[in-house]
């Protein structure tokens, strides 16, 4: 191959092969991490909730205006699920205190052993006097939903004393007791310290997010408590509908649950959904702005290949006229130009997977990113060649198609 | 001498429109990316009270229980429990101070036509109102006699007081907010500061703005609710005396002390309450208590999220890299043109000459490619405010970032075109001539 000559003409002229490969580096080292970032979030944000079939799911929010005694409340809360129920298309209706991926709602600390003085784990607490396996879907693994006679009816504003049932997600059992078989039966308590309860483990559930989803296991720590919890007024309902059904169950529930009870009520209905895009429009916005970044970087890269090497073949006109007429085929200027690219775009990419990994550690140690994995690098350096041979085979054609008569004639 | 250079310039971009589209366009984008990010990181970091920011600031004190902890881990808690945000209250120290929490109410508006609707608004004292400058459209804040009787009333936003009053001045006027009377005292006039530093903790620092203020010690009378978070890290009995007699932190606290520089002064203050908590049993854990300022408390809530600087650093690498880029466009355009300098170099243009024209062929492409890259970030900013309704607020335009738009784009272009422009003075007019 005639890596030599071409060594020694980019020596000659180095300020422009210096050029294209440092596009080359810097664009490949944003790129990778971009959409690294990008992969990251994606993954993040399609993590599944533990609500089977999100589409036909949602919640409305019942809040009662006037603060109503304990057995008003519990009448309330009973007359609108019911009303909820009579909707046609309706599927399954639970009352629950809080709803996956709303970002509103509450957390305990649960520990493993009164000894403790850190609680293991901080779990989202659902309370609900229905079936959330049901209505949700929630896979269960091992035990049983909760029974009937197992759900206590409580005012908040008297006792916050629960009853010992709970269901737990795989994840927050496996926190509390790593490793450790089945789950049932297994010391739980609320709280730490000599005052905290002791909970008994009925079932485990597959998965069930918090309400915050956060990155990580943290995000499946649920723990389902039996109980019909009154004292602030509001009702939540979730509602599962037909397949297809949502939007218009959605309108004619908000009219019963209106008709359903002559107070005046404050309702509001989301679906999960909604919810869902709430909490990821961050990461999705994040998103969007990196492919556009990545889609702008390759295409002022590939420009300024086209630019320079378009600059060569200008000014090598008369070289690469005094090699045609010496006997050198099209397909030797051709691969000339191609050759030469490929060594300045193999710089680059060299230089630019050192550039990703340095840019890459700076992330991870002032933003709290993820480490990059090396399959990006390789996949990075593939696009950077291709795009190097993409951009620059135009002109590198057009010096092909130089005539050796024009190019020794004039200047 | 200058508008000939000048023509030159504009001459020399028309001769290969491409490539002038090509680097005007470059530069474009990279001044784009770059301004749009930074105007939202400027924004979010901004201090509405910048004068103050010496002067006002939030006290914490560690009140979780002694078990579990080692020290030098700090709680990490943000608010402060009812106890202790009572007791700065009831001190006498600085100009200024307000607990606040976050209430959501429900409305019953007079007018028929609309129905009932729930509202967040704010619980404060009425120095809440001076220590945030807060404008008035009509009335003026509650009395401090409001504050120590727990009077019910109230000061609303202009939007509240659009929508249920429309333009007509409600002062004096009854509403029903959570099933009782409150009397209206004032209205604001719009207000949004950017970021909200009042209310970081609870609705965001770039989160609605609060419908209605009412006195603290009203809404504590009525036994409402918090709107926001609450920690809590003992036990705590049920019912709303339950919470305030815990140690569950639910309540934000702000001083404003009469100068700059009586921090000490504060910092005294606050140790000085611990200690005296100390002997009553409480604050077990002497950990530090802390003061922050203005721009403190920014950084403390980490109010520029990590994405923010990811998306600016980002930026600046795409502009590194469009200025690579011009730098090559630029190198291959003037190259083309060593002839053209040849020529004049001999007749009699000298090398700083040679130079001026190229640095203002450069300018001209700086000066193009910073409207065009103002108006890209105009339409950026608006595709980024339609990302969510946090951003909206942030997404916006001012002066000072209008002028760095030209600063920045015309040196970028000034930089790039340096390099090339020395190569072109660098063309002797005699090797020149002769090739021709």
């Amino acid at each position: 191959m005639e890596i030599r000559p071409i060594l020694s003409a980019l020596m000659r002229s180095k300020t422009g092969a210096i050029l294209v490969a440092v596009q080359v580096a810097l664009s490949l080292a944003i790129l990778v991490n971009a959409l690294h970032i990008v992969n990251v979030r994606q993954e993040v944000a399609a993590r599944p909730s533990g609500v089977a079939a999100e589409s036909e799911v949602f919640h409305l929010l019942a809040r009662n205006l006037r603060p109503l005694g304990h057995n008003e409340e519990l009448a309330l809360q009973k007359r609108l699920a019911a009303a909820a129920r009579a909707v046609p298309g309706v599927v399954s209706v639970a009352q629950v205190s809080q709803v996956p991926l709303s970002r509103s709602g509450s957390n305990s600390g649960f520990a493993a052993s009164r000894k403790q003085e850190n609680s293991s784990a901080t779990a989202a607490v659902y309370i609900t006097p229905d079936s959330l396996i049901k209505t949700w879907g929630l896979k269960l693994l091992e035990g049983r939903d909760f029974t009937p006679a197992e759900i206590v009816e409580i005012d908040q504003n008297v006792t916050e004393e629960f009853p010992p049932q709970v269901i737990v997600t795989r994840a927050m059992a496996e926190k509390i007791h790593p490793g450790g078989g089945s789950a049932l039966g297994m010391p739980l308590f609320l709280g730490t310290g000599e005052g905290a309860q002791q909970l008994q483990v009925v079932g485990v559930v597959e998965r069930l997010q918090s309400q915050g989803a956060e990155v990580g296991d943290k995000g499946e720590y649920s723990v389902l408590f039996p109980v019909r919890l009154t004292g602030d007024g509001d009702t939540l309902l979730t509602i599962r509908t037909e397949a297809g059904q949502r939007d218009r169950v959605m309108k004619e529930a908000e009219q019963a649950i209106r008709a359903a009870t002559p107070d005046k009520l404050i309702l509001r209905i989301r679906s999960l959904d909604d919810d869902r895009n709430t909490r990821y429009r961050a990461d999705r916005a994040l998103s969007w702005m990196l492919i556009a970044v990545s889609t702008l970087l390759l295409l002022v890269t590939a420009s300024g290949i086209v630019g320079i090497a378009s600059l060569w073949v200008t000014q090598r006109r008369k070289q690469i006229g005094v090699r045609r007429a010496l006997g050198a085929r099209r397909v030797d200027i051709l691969r000339y130009f191609l050759t030469e690219n490929f060594m300045i775009t193999s710089v680059g990419v060299a230089c630019g997977v050192l550039l990703a990994l340095g840019l890459n550690q700076l992330l991870v140690s002032q933003l709290e990113m993820a480490r990059l994995p090396p399959g990006y690098l390789l996949a990075g350096a593939l696009v950077f060649w291709l795009l190097g041979v993409a951009a620059v085979y135009g002109p590198a054609w057009r010096a092909a198609s130089i005539s050796p008569a024009t190019a020794t004639r004039s200047t | 001498m200058f508008q000939y250079y000048f023509l030159l310039g504009l001459r020399g971009l028309r001769r290969n429109p491409a490539l002038t589209a090509l680097m005007v366009l470059t530069l474009a984008i990279g001044v784009a990316a770059s301004i749009s990010t930074l105007t939202i990181l400027h924004v979010m970091s901004g201090n509405p009270l910048p004068h103050k920011n010496d002067r006002m600031f939030v006290p914490l004190v560690d009140n979780s229980s002694l078990s579990g902890y080692t020290p030098g881990n700090e709680s990490g808690d943000k608010q402060l429990s009812y106890r202790d945000a009572v007791n700065f209250q009831n001190s006498k120290i600085g100009e200024r101070r307000s607990v606040m929490y976050g209430v959501g109410g429900a409305i019953e508006p007079a007018r028929k036509d609309i129905g009932a609707f729930s509202s967040q608004g704010l619980a404060a004292y009425r120095d809440f109102f001076p220590m945030f400058e807060t404008p008035f459209l009509y009335g003026q804040p509650w009395s401090a006699a409001d504050d120590a009787a727990g009077t019910d009333v109230i000061v609303l936003s202009r939007k509240l007081a659009e929508k249920l009053y429309g333009d007509s001045n409600p002062v004096g006027q009854r509403m029903t907010l959570m099933g009782f009377q409150f009397q209206i005292t004032g209205v604001l006039d719009k207000w949004d500061p950017v970021p909200r530093i009042h209310r970081i903790i609870g609705s965001g620092a770039f989160g609605s703005e609060d419908s209605y203020f009412i006195p603290f010690t009203s809404a504590i009378r009525h036994q409402t609710a918090h709107n926001g978070s609450m920690s809590c890290s003992g036990n705590r009995e049920p019912g709303f005396q339950g919470t305030l007699d815990s140690e569950c932190t639910w309540m934000q606290f702000w001083f404003e002390m009469a100068s700059d520089g009586q921090r000490a002064e504060l910092q005294n203050y606050l140790d000085s309450y611990a200690q005296e908590q100390r002997k009553l049993g409480r604050l077990k854990r002497a950990a530090p208590n802390r003061l922050f300022s203005i721009d403190e408390w920014l950084v403390h809530l980490r109010v520029v999220g990590n994405d923010n600087k990811l998306s600016a650093w980002l930026a600046f690498g795409f502009l590194a890299l469009c200025l690579v880029n011009t730098i090559g466009l630029l190198l291959a355009k003037f190259s083309v043109r060593a002839s053209e300098v040849g020529i004049r170099r001999a007749l009699g243009a000298s090398r700083s000459d040679i130079f001026r024209q190229f640095f203002i062929e450069t300018t001209v492409i700086g000066l193009a490619g910073g409207v065009l890259g103002l108006l890209l970030s105009f339409g950026a900013l608006a595709l980024i405010g339609m990302q969510s309704k946090q951003l909206t607020v942030a997404a916006h335009m001012d002066w000072v970032m209008l002028a760095m738009t030209f600063v920045l784009s015309v040196a970028a272009a000034i930089l790039a075109g340096l390099l090339p422009t020395w190569r072109a003075c660098q063309v002797t007019p005699a090797i020149q001539l002769k090739s021709q």
